[in-house]
């Protein structure tokens, strides 16, 4: 069973009749907007966490609402509301019509089922892949395997969730898009302890795919694995250096550079409005020669794919920098009607009550030709970053940072000893031109990145070949 | 629905899901409905921008049942507050609740320290249910007028990010299977903008705030302006600074970060966990003894004022840090049960999930010396203004952040920096402080004054 009461769906079932939609959308938009749509979602989660060996806390919830827009120029009228019976979709009509004048209504619109796109992932509960017995074993088990792992480990938490939403689209012309999309997430973190010093270390993974998989093969026990020999590691780490120098990024989730010192900064919103560092750039170099950067949010099951946007466009892969040229930018349909271009499927919402943003999916950097070997040799004296924790960059002069959670200190091209957590910090539109060797290894990270925009949070994914730059600035405490 | 019918509704969603709840077979049971209402306005190059309503709506229940190996509970929520939505809720979380693992520490919700009717009734009569004082049309005038001001504030300024308007109510009851019920509704206003200085390769954006239960109580817009466009232009033509050791003045917007590195720290379920590293401080001097830090949940300046925490237990004020020492950890019941301390009142309630644990108001006191006196003090350092990125590690206190500002050289501010790092340990940086501003200033539910800690690493060429 599943712990949330999901009542049976047919998917093609909307939770509003068709009749009551189409006299919301005509009573909303006045002949003179240039856009404007209706989000209904329906969304479940469920999550069971784990700390000191039992199961501790079980909760699910259910939420639905709808999401009224209308797009004029370059204003927008927006209003979200949780209850979906006729009156109260009426009043959140006329509150998102207030952005454009009154004017005449338009005649209805045929609502028509938009052709559909391939789909993904499997557009269903993920939750029903692991029923609530089996959660609690996996969790129990995780957390014994991390105390066999070793001694010092003091403290094991462990959390799997699951969420489904289940979302339809509504355009002013009558276009009908469905998506339904299952999310997971398994996270394991550890204290240990040593002559009274503790350290922490985490990992964790998932997808748009059923829980089931987490049972499935040794991707569990991995993250357990992962967690202990980062706080191991952590436990024996030195003071970081503090200063500028080389540095080596590692495969996979180091990625987050390119999320924050590239992603945002290309995001059509603010270049539209002048206010990035990459207002202007397309066409010059911002990167090395045999750099190339792609956003695709059409591979199957990963965290950041989405079939469609959340405005109904299909999403595509889209190249930001080709051979370190700029060649484009993540948009919306309101960005790029304004920009004279075409949508790239990168409009997200974290939900209905949230607006519609230019966000990124999967974003990464294609493989070059350097055996990860090979770049790992070539550092004189610098830092080899192979885990990250959380990152942030100001888009307008462009500075980012990262935070590293596994890193060494390399001299003579060999590992010395790991160094603590130190936050590095660069200019985006500097450091993809400071990369001197691009790895053969492209890895994409484990599933577990969320990005943050406007107080709105959307699962993204992120990946990286082993990469050389040349300089970058290490915040570590050893100047 | 005018806002004491509001509350007469959503009171009553409570209590029938407590009911609906018990019917269903929990022992105990506790709940939550909240209704929030708001809208914001956003105005850029003098034009309106976006407009935004917001009508939501929730229910969050916690239900423990008797199992033969104890108690054990479940968390659910749902924003369907139809009666069928109700019954179903309840269901559910009875249903989540027989299946999970019972806990002998759980602490259900009955013989909690509730506030009594009187002091309800006198919290009312001081904390009255007052309108936020806004219309659209005068959160967009508000709006429009101090995105105008900070656009032209000097020619430097090149473009902006907008300014905004929001204001809203809201509304939340809560109700134990004890027989408490009480509920409150609280309303606010905010006004901020954004504006960028320089062109190309050298803009520089920044931003000024501020909030307030009613509108008349916000700052002025031509105040919010000034600051906004004075601190982008400000930042222009940054360079970098040399490495090494030096003393770094936080002004009151980057030392909020220092409080909530500290309630972090001293967060009980953190502590029980293991997950900080004041585990093991209490009643041991962690600061100058010239710093004290309360939590005040009944100041007429904070908005994080509260009579009951999310667990319907009553919140008393207390020193936190107490001439450099720590007085207490915060909890909620459960961690005051298995950490053996006080109730602090501090349980942080969602509609669903873990109970959080927080502060209400918390104020930093404030003082003797001037923001230009510390830095005459300290001679050369640093004044950092802004910080960016999450390189705080809560279990050693290891500290590693992005930072702008000013270098200071013989007590004076010579010149913007970014692009730099700060780094140390934030259980020496506690140690370090050498001295506290006079410019205690308030943000939403904090308040605090400058602050100087010696012994920082920074990071730059």
């Amino acid at each position: 069973m599943t712990i949330a009461d999901m009542p049976d769906q047919n998917l093609d079932t909307l939770p509003v009749s068709i009749e009551t939609l189409q006299s919301v959308l005509s009573h909303m938009l006045p002949a003179g907007a240039d856009d404007g749509d209706l989000y209904l979602e329906h969304s479940v989660s469920e999550s069971l966490a784990l700390e000191e060996g039992r199961v501790k806390h079980v909760s699910a919830s259910t939420h639905q609402g709808l999401g009224a827009r209308v797009i004029k120029g370059e204003a927008a009228g927006h209003a979200f509301t949780d209850r979906l019976d006729s009156r109260a979709l009426m009043q959140a009509a006329a509150s998102a019509r207030t952005i454009a004048e009154s004017g005449q209504q338009r005649p209805p619109v045929a609502i028509h089922k938009a052709s559909p796109t391939p789909l993904l992932y499997e557009g269903s509960n993920p939750a029903a892949g692991l029923d609530f017995t089996q959660r609690k074993a996996l969790l129990e088990r995780l957390d014994q395997l991390a105390r066999s792992l070793d001694p010092r480990v003091k403290q094991v938490f462990a959390n799997v969730s699951s969420s489904f939403s289940d979302i339809h689209i509504v355009r002013m012309d009558g276009a009908f898009m469905h998506d339904a999309r299952p999310l997971v997430r398994l996270n394991v973190s550890v204290v240990v302890e040593q002559n009274g010093k503790r350290e922490t270390g985490s990992a964790g993974g998932g997808g748009r795919f059923s829980l089931h998989r987490f049972s499935g093969d040794n991707q569990a026990e991995e993250l357990v694995r992962k967690a202990v020999r980062l706080a191991l590691l952590n436990l024996d780490a030195h003071d970081a250096p503090a200063g500028t120098m080389p540095v080596v990024l590692g495969p996979g989730w180091p990625g987050i550079l390119l999320h924050e010192a590239i992603g945002h900064g290309l995001e059509g919103d603010f270049n539209r409005k002048g206010t990035s560092v990459f207002s202007d750039k397309l066409g010059q170099r911002v990167a090395a020669k045999g750099i190339t950067v792609v956003d695709d949010g059409t591979i199957s099951e990963r965290r950041g794919s989405l079939n469609v946007d959340d405005e109904g466009t299909a999403t595509q892969r889209n190249i930001l920098i080709e051979d370190g040229i700029l060649t484009g930018y993540l948009l919306d349909r309101q960005n790029a009607r304004l920009m004279g271009k075409a949508s790239t499927g990168n409009g997200r919402r974290e939900s209905y009550a949230h607006p519609v943003l230019p966000r990124m999916t999967n974003t990464f950097m294609l493989a070059g030709h350097d055996s990860p070997d090979d770049i790992l040799s070539s550092l004189d004296k610098g830092i080899y970053a192979v885990n990250f924790g959380g990152g942030q960059v100001d888009i307008t002069s462009g500075k980012f940072v990262f935070t590293t959670s596994e890193a060494y200190y390399v001299e003579n091209g060999k590992i010395q000893y790991p160094v603590k957590g130190a936050t590095l910090i660069g200019a985006g539109h500097e450091v993809l031109q400071k990369v001197s060797m691009i790895g053969n290894d492209l890895e994409l990270d484990p599933g577990v990145g969320t990005c943050g925009k406007g107080g709105q949070s959307v699962p993204v994914g992120v990946g990286l070949p082993t990469l050389r730059i040349d300089e970058l600035t290490v915040g570590g405490t050893e100047a | 629905m005018s806002h004491s019918d509001t509350i007469k509704s959503i009171s009553g969603h409570a209590e029938r899901l407590v009911a609906c709840a018990r019917a269903a077979g929990a022992v105990y049971v506790d709940a939550l409905a909240v209704c929030d209402t708001g809208d914001s306005v956003s105005i850029r190059n003098g034009a309106v921008e976006s407009v935004e309503r917001e009508d939501a709506q929730g229910m969050g229940v916690r239900a423990f049942v008797e199992t033969d190996r104890g108690l054990a509970f479940a968390t659910a929520s749902s924003s369907d507050l139809s009666e069928a939505g109700l019954k179903r809720l309840a269901d559910q979380v009875v249903a989540m609740a027989r299946i999970s693992e019972p806990d002998p520490d759980a602490v259900p919700p009955v013989g909690a320290d509730h506030p009594n009717a009187d002091e309800l009734a006198a919290w009312r009569a001081r904390y009255p249910d007052q309108h936020h004082g806004w219309s659209i049309e005068k959160a967009r005038d508000a709006a429009m007028q101090c995105e105008e001001i900070a656009r032209n504030y000097s020619a430097e300024i090149s473009n902006s990010e907008g300014a905004d308007a929001s204001f809203g109510s809201s509304h939340v009851a809560y109700a134990s299977s004890d027989g408490f019920a009480a509920d409150y509704a609280k309303s606010s206003a905010s006004l901020s903008v954004s504006v960028i200085a320089g062109s190309g390769e050298g803009m520089q954006r920044d931003y000024a705030w501020h909030r307030a239960f009613h509108a008349s109580d916000l700052k002025t817009p031509e105040m919010i302006a000034q600051e906004a466009a004075k601190r982008a232009i400000a930042m222009l033509n940054p360079g970098s600074m040399e490495s090494g050791r030096t003393t770094v003045i936080f002004e009151p917007r980057t030392a909020t970060s220092m409080l909530g590195h500290l309630i972090g720290a001293i967060n009980g379920r953190a502590v029980l966990q293991e997950r900080t590293f004041l585990a093991d401080a209490l009643n041991q001097s962690i600061f100058p003894d010239f710093v004290h830090i309360e939590d005040n949940p009944d100041h007429p300046d904070g908005m994080g004022n509260r009579l009951f925490d999310g667990e319907g237990t009553r919140c008393t004020g207390r020193n936190i840090i107490d001439a450099g020492r720590l007085n207490c950890f915060l909890t909620d019941r459960y961690t005051a049960k298995r950490l053996h301390q006080p109730e602090t009142g501090s349980a942080m309630r969602g509609l669903t999930g873990d109970i959080g644990i927080g502060s209400s108001n918390l104020i930093w006191h404030p003082g003797r010396q001037t923001q230009e006196e510390m830095m005459a003090t300290i001679g050369n350092g640093l004044l950092v203004t802004e910080m960016i990125g999450f390189g705080v590690n809560g279990v050693t206190g290891d500290y590693s952040r992005g930072a702008a500002g000013f270098l200071i050289e013989n007590g004076k501010i010579v010149r913007p920096v970014s692009g730099i790092t700060i780094a140390g340990n934030l259980k020496e940086m506690f140690a370090n402080i050498e001295m506290v501003g006079s410019d205690l200033t308030w943000f939403g539910s904090s308040a605090v004054p400058s602050i100087a800690i010696s012994g920082m690493t920074v990071a730059g060429q």
